[in-house]
């Protein structure tokens, strides 16, 4: 590595932006250089290591990289001197300095020195306390405004996603805060309140039974619907031709919850017949969701019944899924005397937007129980308004109960004052009682008591711990429940905090927990990042993508509630599978569109999460599986062991599909290399096992390819890939111990039992706290493994650790 | 209206010398009529583009024209393909998170402990943004944008081009504007609020929670100041452009249709002087693009693990790209300004975070600069192995829009060979 590759600039642009803030610069301490002598020896000798190998070139006016040893201070506890000499420590300990060229200092002093930095880093932690302060992050706010206005409303034109450190999009130190995310953040308080409060009198609703015979596009003849005496059959839906039953018919006039019922049944089959429902403007394919998969049996007619939120502006749409032939094969027999399955639907009930109470629930959690008078416009004579015979008292009520709630603890008089001030700034200039009010709503949704999460360090009062709570498992502000056993300050002792766990960990809200963690912890967010290729994969689809994401957070789901070990995620007796993902398992035995737990046959290579098509998808791209990339995968998420960043100057491999070579003779030559071959020795193993696997996760004994190959047949039909070079998954641990496949490479993991509860649980740490644990909490961190390993590290036990312990209960 | 403008300024004690000020100046009085006003157009191709067919192989003035080039060729003379070069100290890995660093130049994306700084464009805008409507614009074809701020935080850029021309092109009408500048007004003094709320919680907290705060506060005081400059434009007509409104593109899917939209907004948005710096991520969607004879997803195509197939689609893919790169130059080149064309004062750089979208490679990146009065025609060529950072392609870039500075990020001094017309 050169001296020009050594960057430091990151550092610089931090002094830029606390320069801008009015920070002390953090030069004004003893320079290491100049420094008086030291009692304490490590720090004399961190100062010898600076002069003798790194001074030269990193002082003066032109610094190597311009980064100066002779600026560093011992004040530890400004960021920027600190930042400084953590990149001291990145570039002593991975090697990059001093410069190849240059002698190598004595690796005991290169390792005293980093070890002296880092204790000093971690002892300003301590009193600092181990997370920073955090901002909610996108899903949390939205979730937060859910249970505090009542309100479920997609922010994500609003604001932003927001970037991951650690592997978790809540982590503190990365939740940044920008003037143009202020901006964004006054907008979206204005959305939600403008969505939580109504100004008019309940929308009209739709209830009404739909006859798809009414829809034009479902032609009684030449086309792939029948018209039966009772229903209308569906054949075959071809969406990319647009040959699908669309309800133009129904349309959403206002956003809400539907209720949807849908009578149907399987037409000349004995199986039954899959379909799913969409919503959206259909405007074009990204503005169509599917709202869900269902399955109606054959014989008497089947009554499927939802209820989902729409927005404004949408149509329905019904398509029917794996009846196996495309609508030209229907049309040339004539759908009048077509004998295939098909599916039968003889009515679709709509009714919504449903309202049980009006004002609705959400206007309430602002306005209580306040009368609305009229206010109306030149376009909207019904409009309404709150009013109040008492604004200021009204307010002062409203406001104080709101901030309370919103800022998740007890809030004190000198809190609300500067807000009411300003409604009443707005009420003297004339403004009605409600725009008053909304102002200093908004006030309060942009305030840093609403965006961050106040945490003091030391141990977490009460009300600090119940947020900490109620973000770790549902994503969210906590409850009445939980404001109510802090204000009485009595969450904080360890039997109130495990009844706060079970019951939270009971309530739906927890699905939060399972999306959002197992969703970043696996990576299943990113299951649409890559679509296979469909020559390469055409058995992929929509039906098994959703399956595969099913499966895994099910699994989660079932292993937490049930209290299972954690070695689980890494070999399982069972999985959770439905008809679709079981054909693609090749397990036989399991039919229909439900999930349920299946006990998994001794061959089967499955259970667990690595061998999940989930994991294989997103740990691929659409073409080819890295074992690079798989492995290193294994060692960060599961092992907790992340490889370091690769060297600088080695290409990446270029994946070949045209069948000549295999990834692993691709590789061979990277591996050979002195300098890769230390960490690829842990990076490929598990990457190898998991070639066995292909993009989508389907087994393989030989890779598909392009190019070279033997004809593929699959069902008696040729596939337009060939079959490829067969597929070798054997290798060898760092430590020596061999393995074939697979299924032995699962074994070798779970030799080591510790390591794998250590990894989940730094994970879970890392989400749970928005920071992750560092070196100094390893203690902790083990002492948590120590008390789940005689409960068979279960996971609902684990999580129960995790609140009791400090690292959780400390700022 | 002004009057209570100033009781407000007064009262929230912002500074009055603020940038918005210089507009009022006359051009001649600010002593601008003497130098063009420079623009720069930054672009980033997400997944990189296909090296054989980008790269040429001969050096200096009279080079081959690859497939790619070829689209370009009626512009040799009016942009430089420069090789070999890449952001010093990146590694592959996260080479898609990458995309956070192309115009910041910091290493570590996807990493623990990363934090971006500033990037070129709004370096750029804290010197010459205020002299605008818009200080700058970031837009997007699909998802996240380029452009970070200085507290490492990114800016949220619009992927909607409709939106964005409404709000440069069209007056809403009267109580539209007067409710406008009432929200602006609830606004600033809603952030007051705020700020003294924040400031008071301060004396509570470690160095490191202080810092996080004096972000939020920093960020408030930056956005007063911009909404007071919001206000003034917003009872400032908006400049008059003869062309329809556009319409958005919901289909992801067509990804050269939103690229298309995007030049053509950013072409209006810098004849009109509406701003001088624009950022534009490109899109790169996974599902495949309305394009006869590609059937598959751009990011899917990107990893062609060299079938044949695939490399013949993303050809047709890029090549399409690099067409609404073309027109958007020629755009450019027919706009005058004074005796220039605006291509000659407008830096159109495309780049990438991806040197190699099947590989994941972060060397080697792709650039082109075209206009903004630099001396062209040439394919400028580093060795890959030991490139000058990307980085002194930004000061070269910088210094080119008149800002003094011989240091961006991990440069190291300015791009060899690159020189500006005289």
């Amino acid at each position: 590595m050169t001296l020009r590759q050594f960057v430091p600039t990151r550092r610089r642009a931090i002094i830029v932006v606390v320069g801008v803030v009015g920070c002390c610069l953090g030069t004004t301490g003893p320079s290491v250089r100049t420094a008086d002598p030291d009692p304490d020896r490590a720090s004399e000798s961190a100062s010898t290591f600076l002069k003798q190998h790194c001074q030269s070139c990193h002082s003066g006016n032109k610094p190597k990289g311009n980064f100066r040893v002779d600026s560093l201070t011992q004040d530890f506890d400004s960021r920027v001197n600190r930042d400084k000499w953590l990149t001291v420590l990145e570039q002593v300990k991975s090697g990059a300095m001093p410069p190849k060229e240059k002698p190598r200092p004595p690796v005991q002093d290169a390792k005293a020195l980093t070890n002296w930095i880092s204790e000093r880093v971690e002892q300003v932690g301590a009193a600092q306390g181990r997370v920073g302060l955090r901002r909610l992050n996108r899903a949390e706010y939205e979730n937060t405004i859910r249970d505090l206005l009542g309100v479920e409303i997609d922010l994500k034109d609003v604001l932003p996603a927001d970037s991951a450190t650690n592997g978790f999009d809540n982590s503190a130190e990365s939740l940044h805060v920008s003037s143009f995310l202020m901006e964004q953040y006054l907008e979206a308080a204005d959305k939600v309140l403008d969505a939580a409060i109504v100004n008019g009198p309940k929308p009209w609703m739709i209830k009404k039974r739909f006859d798809i015979k009414d829809e034009k596009s479902v032609k009684p003849k030449g086309s792939v619907y029948r018209h039966l005496e009772d229903a209308v059959a569906i054949f075959s839906s071809w969406v990319s031709a647009n040959i699908q039953v669309t309800l133009w018919n129904f349309f959403t006039h206002f956003r809400g919850n539907y209720r949807f019922r849908i009578s149907a049944y399987a037409f000349q089959t004995d199986k039954p017949v899959t379909f799913h429902v969409t919503a959206g403007t259909f405007g074009a394919v990204t503005e169509e969701r599917i709202i869900g998969y269902f399955e109606v049996p054959p014989g008497k007619p089947t009554v499927i019944e939802f209820t989902d939120q729409l927005e404004a502006k949408n149509f329905a749409r019904i398509v029917v899924d794996g009846l196996g032939v495309t609508p030209p094969v229907i049309e040339k027999a004539g759908a009048e005397d077509y004998k295939g399955p098909g599916l039968a639907v003889q009515w679709i009930d709509i009714e919504g937007p449903l309202h049980d109470t009006w004002p609705p629930p959400s206007h309430r959690k602002v306005f209580g129980n306040q009368p609305q008078g009229p206010a109306s416009t030149a376009e909207d004579k019904s409009r309404v308004e709150v009013v109040s015979k008492q604004p200021i008292a009204d307010a002062e009520r409203l406001l104080k109960d709101f901030m309370r709630r919103a800022f998740r603890r007890a809030v004190t008089d000198d809190e609300v004052k500067p807000v009411l001030a300003r409604v009443k700034a707005k009420l003297d200039a004339k403004a009605s009682f409600e725009t008053a009010m909304r102002t200093g709503l908004k006030a309060v949704l942009v305030s840093p008591g609403f965006l961050f999460l106040r945490e003091k360090p030391g141990k977490l009062d009460d009300f600090a711990l119940a947020s900490r709570l109620s973000y770790f498992l549902w994503s969210s502000m906590p409850d009445d429940e939980l404001l109510r056993l802090a204000e009485q300050g009595k969450l904080n002792n360890p039997d109130a905090l495990r009844q706060q766990v079970e019951r939270m960990l009971n309530d739906s809200k927890a699905h939060a927990f399972t999306e959002n963690f197992v969703g970043q912890w696996l990576a299943l967010r990113n299951i649409d990042a890559t679509a296979p290729d469909p020559s390469l994969y055409p058995e992929y689809d929509d039906i098994l993508k959703v399956a595969m994401v099913k499966e895994t957070t099910l699994f989660f789901d079932e292993v937490l509630k049930n209290d299972l070990s954690l070695t689980n995620f890494v070999a399982s007796d069972f999985t959770m599978l439905n008809g679709r993902l079981a054909e693609h398992y090749g397990i036989p035995g399991v039919k229909g569109m439900e999930f349920r737990k299946v006990t998994l046959p001794k061959d089967s290579h499955r259970g667990g999460v690595l061998t999940m098509a989930s994991v294989m998808k997103v740990t691929a791209n659409g073409t080819t599986t890295s074992p690079v990339l798989r492995g290193a995968w294994v060692l960060d998420r599961i092992l907790g062991t992340p490889p370091p960043k690769p060297s600088v100057d080695v290409e990446a491999v270029e994946p070949d599909i045209r069948g000549a070579k295999t990834i692993r003779e691709q590789l061979a030559k990277h591996r050979e290399r002195a300098e890769c071959a230390s960490c690829h020795a842990k990076i490929d193993p598990p990457g190898f096992a998991l070639e066995s696997f292909d993009v989508i996760g389907g087994w393989r004994e030989n890779y598909r390819s392009v190019g070279k190959g033997d004809p593929a047949i699959v069902n008696g039909r040729t596939m337009r890939y060939k079959k490829g070079l067969p597929v070798d998954a054997a290798d060898v641990m760092p430590h020596g111990q061999k393995f074939q496949n697979i299924d032995e490479f699962k074994q070798l993991l779970l030799k080591d039992k510790d390591q794998l509860a250590r990894a989940l649980t730094e994970k879970l740490l890392s989400y749970g706290t928005g920071a992750a644990p560092g070196k100094a909490d390893r203690t902790e961190v083990d002492a948590i493994v120590a008390r789940v390993q005689p409960k068979n590290y279960g996971l609902r036990s684990l999580v129960n650790e995790i609140v009791q312990s400090k690292l959780f209960q400390q700022k | 209206m002004s009057v209570h403008r100033r009781t407000f300024l007064r009262a929230t004690g912002v500074s009055l010398a603020l940038p918005w000020l210089d507009m009022f100046a006359p051009r001649a009085l600010a002593g601008e009529s003497l130098k063009p006003n420079r623009r720069m157009v930054c672009i980033c191709t997400p997944l990189g583009l296909h090296p054989p067919d980008f790269f040429p192989e001969k050096t200096g003035n009279d080079y081959e024209l690859t497939t790619y080039l070829n689209v370009l060729k009626d512009f040799r003379g009016d942009f430089t393909v420069v090789s070999g070069l890449a952001h010093a100290g990146m590694s592959p890995g996260f080479a898609h998170q990458a995309s956070a660093s192309f115009l910041t130049g910091i290493q570590g994306a996807g990493r623990p402990g990363f934090r971006n700084a500033i990037s070129l464009d709004q370096f750029a805008a804290e010197k010459i943004g205020g002299q605008t409507r818009f200080s700058s614009l970031a837009l997007s074809g699909e998802g996240a944008g380029i452009s970070w701020t200085r507290t490492g935080a990114l800016m949220p850029a619009s992927t909607s081009p409709s939106k964005v021309f409404a709000k440069l092109f069209l007056d809403g009408k009267l109580e539209d504007v007067k409710a406008q500048v009432t929200r602006l007004e609830d606004g600033r003094s809603i952030l007051d609020d705020v700020r003294d709320e924040a400031k008071s919680l301060r004396s509570n907290l470690g160095a490191d929670d202080r810092d996080k705060l004096d972000e939020y506060i920093t960020s408030v005081r930056e956005l007063e100041q911009r909404l007071v400059r919001d206000e003034t434009w917003a009872k400032t007509p908006k400049p008059k452009v003869n062309v329809p409104p556009p319409q958005d593109i919901p289909n992801a899917a067509d990804l050269i249709g939103r690229t298309r939209l995007l030049f053509d907004l950013s072409h209006l948005a810098l004849q009109t002087d509406s701003t001088r710096l624009i950022t534009i991520m490109l899109a790169g969607s996974t599902y495949a693009p309305p394009i006869p004879g590609v059937s598959l997803g751009h990011h899917d195509l990107s990893h062609h693990g060299k079938d044949p197939d695939k490399l013949s689609q993303l050809k047709i893919v890029e090549v399409e790209t690099m067409k609404t790169l073309r027109d958007f130059l020629a755009k450019l080149k027919q706009s005058k300004e004074a005796s220039d064309t605006l291509l000659d004062r407008t830096t159109v750089f495309l780049g990438s975070n991806l040197g190699d979208g099947s590989s994941h490679s972060v060397k080697n990146l792709p650039v082109l600069l075209a206009g903004g009065g630099f001396k062209h025609g040439q394919h400028l060529h580093f060795n890959e192995d030991n490139p000058p950072p990307l980085c002194n392609l930004y000061v070269s870039m910088l210094q080119r829009l008149g800002i003094e500075t011989d240091k961006f990020s991990t440069s190291t001094g300015t791009l060899t060979g690159l020189d500006q017309v005289s």
